[in-house]
């Protein structure tokens, strides 16, 4: 089944009076519950804006054409106003960024529990499930330390866990590998794929590295503002075999 | 608290704003204060003579002051609708130091019980007695800031005007014009007043006949007004009448004046202290730009950034409030501890003042924040996140 489904997807940016850019063109997409997607394409293809799109950071275009058309598990949110999309980015939402994006003066924990406090969990409750993510990620006893005292590797994994506290149903994830070194690369996306597989949590990464891409269940390759190629869609997600191990 | 880590990261900012803020509220709180003691003084006065009248020949406070004759309370006294006329001397109680704020020092004689229970305003002892009906000679009760003046003790001696008179009691504070003064029977002050004038005057009068002023108590259902009419149709336009009405109007003014001057430096802190916080937030919104994309991104709503900004604006204001309300405590209460000495208590810092400056500093900040707050949260968050 279809979580996220999107058809007639546009979007231009005014850069100045006659400046514009198509940076969408026209996308039909659809993700699978339980996918682990990639969206590829080089700079300027569109992809950043589409998983924009995907995340309700952005609304479509109200084209002059077919109107577009955004289902998140059914429910057309194309056309949902500010505040409704900011509480489903809060509750159903996770988001993991290229710069990882914490807030400096905030201790792991504190990030981690301001996605608790937007998604309405507070007190004990937001404490516990704020530090059970962060155990998720292997890093309990950093729970104090402010991000300048985490190396780039552990800030991702602490980002990670602010976007798995609420226990979303998708993660999006825009170059979550593209500011690591290949081993924190592969821990990072070691710690998506668990949570894929054992939450069956939908993942949409957008990345340049195909060694990413090789580690999701289907690429999806864009180019020009639009979907050149929706890639292979496993009729099931593959499971694991073996458990992945999750890096201390 | 995130809060204060928040306000931290940019300690010179929000120093600099904060002792903005903090200088207008000290002023608040000091001219707050000085408007204080004035408005207790004038109020206290306005009270007083609220339902009686006060009739004199010429004006004390100008220093000209011609005595008047026991004869004339007499005939005040038989105006109709006077319950009650009874004379005073009032004087000053040193020529030399007349020149002070607020109310001079005053010996002020009078009848004890010539008021026959009329009078209103009630004065409370603190220490020692009252003058009683018959009380003759140099007694006094002193006003409570006149007593600490003189480091008076109830049953102790203080000399006024050269003469030695027994403390027999010691007034609890009215915060008006009683606690600069001497009561004393009417017959010491009216030997003390003659005493005063040039000796080829002194001659001429008979120290028993004198008043400087009559008070007159209007009989229940006459108002002062009435009376005030009766009188100056009966004593004519060389003596000055004078009722509760006369005294608002004269006074009135000053309260005015101190409530503009007020308003002047409160409009004056809300325009530097709001300007400053504005631009100390709105630096701040800018320099956290990232962040705010960040939180909007993962789910806070417009509101919650605004309150973020708000809050943290709110605080600035609260923390100057208090820097500015504690500079101002100390520096009435050194001014008042100077001013002791020489009877000038100007400060009266209370509670409503302090309340309201705390109040007016926070809701500045509060507003103030409302401005770069609304940019903060009409941040698009893509947008927002790619700001370096």
């Amino acid at each position: 089944m279809a979580i996220l489904e999107g058809r007639n997807l546009r979007k231009t940016y005014r850069l100045s009076k006659k400046n514009t850019v198509e940076a969408l063109k026209g996308v039909e997409i659809s993700i699978d519950a339980g996918e682990m997607v990639a969206i590829m394409g080089p700079s300027g293809s569109g992809k950043s804006t589409l998983m924009h799109l995907l995340g309700l950071l952005h609304t479509p275009d109200p084209n002059h054409g077919p109107a577009p058309e955004l289902y998140l598990a059914g429910q057309n949110v194309a056309s949902l106003s500010d505040n409704d999309r900011t509480k489903i980015r809060a509750r159903r939402m996770g988001f993991v960024f290229q710069d990882f994006n914490l807030v400096p003066t905030l201790t792991a924990l504190e990030n981690v529990l301001l996605a608790c406090d937007y998604a309405g969990v507070k007190g004990k409750a937001a404490r516990d499930s704020a530090l059970e993510a962060l155990g998720l990620v292997g890093l309990a006893d950093r729970a104090g330390h402010k991000p300048s005292e985490l190396s780039g590797g552990e800030q991702q994994r602490v980002a990670i866990a602010r976007a798995l506290v609420n226990k979303p149903e998708i993660i999006l994830a825009d170059e979550p590998t593209g500011n690591l070194d290949s081993d924190r690369s592969a821990e990072v996306l070691a710690l998506l794929r668990q949570f894929n597989r054992e939450h069956g949590q939908t993942i949409v990464l957008v990345t340049h590295d195909s060694e990413v891409g090789d580690a999701c269940d289907r690429v999806i390759k864009m180019r020009d503002g639009r979907i050149r190629d929706n890639g292979l869609r496993a009729a099931t997600p593959v499971m694991a075999t073996e458990p992945v191990a999750v890096p201390a | 608290m995130r809060l204060l880590r928040d306000l931290g990261r940019r300690k010179l900012r929000s120093t600099l704003t904060i002792s903005g803020i903090a200088i207008g509220i000290m002023a608040l709180v000091v001219f707050g204060s000085m408007a204080n003691k004035v408005n207790a003084l004038i109020g206290g006065g306005s009270k007083y003579y609220a339902d009686k009248d006060v009739v004199s020949v010429g004006s004390m406070y100008s220093g000209n002051i011609q005595p008047l004759s026991l004869a004339d309370v007499d005939k005040v006294a038989h105006v109709d609708g006077v319950a009650a006329a009874t004379p005073s001397v009032e004087m000053i109680l040193d020529d030399t130091s007349a020149t002070t704020m607020g109310t001079p020092e005053m010996i002020s004689g009078y009848v004890p019980g010539g008021d026959k229970g009329l009078e209103s305003f009630k004065m409370d002892i603190a220490q020692g007695r009252k003058l009683a009906p018959g009380d003759k000679g140099h007694i006094t009760v002193l006003g409570s800031t006149l007593a600490r003046k003189l480091s008076a003790e109830v049953g102790g001696t203080v000399t006024l005007r050269k003469v030695d008179f027994k403390v027999i009691g010691i007034l609890a504070p009215t915060l008006t014009a009683p606690d600069q003064e001497a009561m004393v029977p009417l017959d010491a002050a009216q030997e003390l007043f003659v005493a005063s004038l040039p000796p080829l005057i002194q001659s001429k009068i008979d120290a028993t006949d004198i008043a400087t002023s009559i008070t007159v108590y209007p009989a229940k259902g006459v108002s002062p007004e009435t009376i005030k009419t009766r009188l100056e149709a009966m004593l004519g336009s060389s003596y000055t009448v004078m009722d509760g009405k006369d005294f608002d109007e004269m006074l009135g003014s000053i309260s005015v004046i101190f409530s503009l001057v007020l308003t002047g430096v409160a409009g004056l802190s809300l325009l530097v202290g709001g300007l400053s916080t504005i631009n100390t937030m709105a630096m701040a919104v800018a320099e956290r730009t990232r962040e705010i994309g960040i939180k909007r991104a993962i789910g806070a709503s417009r509101w919650r950034i605004r309150r973020e900004v708000v809050i943290e604006s709110a605080a600035i204001g609260l923390i100057a409030g208090l820097i500015g309300l504690a500079i101002g405590a100390v520096m009435t209460t050194m001014f008042n501890d100077l001013g002791r000495a020489s009877g000038n208590v100007l400060f009266d810092l209370t509670l409503g003042t302090a309340i309201t400056a705390l109040a007016f500093a926070t809701g500045l900040g509060a507003i103030a924040g409302f401005v770069p707050a609304w940019g903060a949260s009409r941040l698009d968050p893509v947008t927002a996140l790619r700001y370096e």
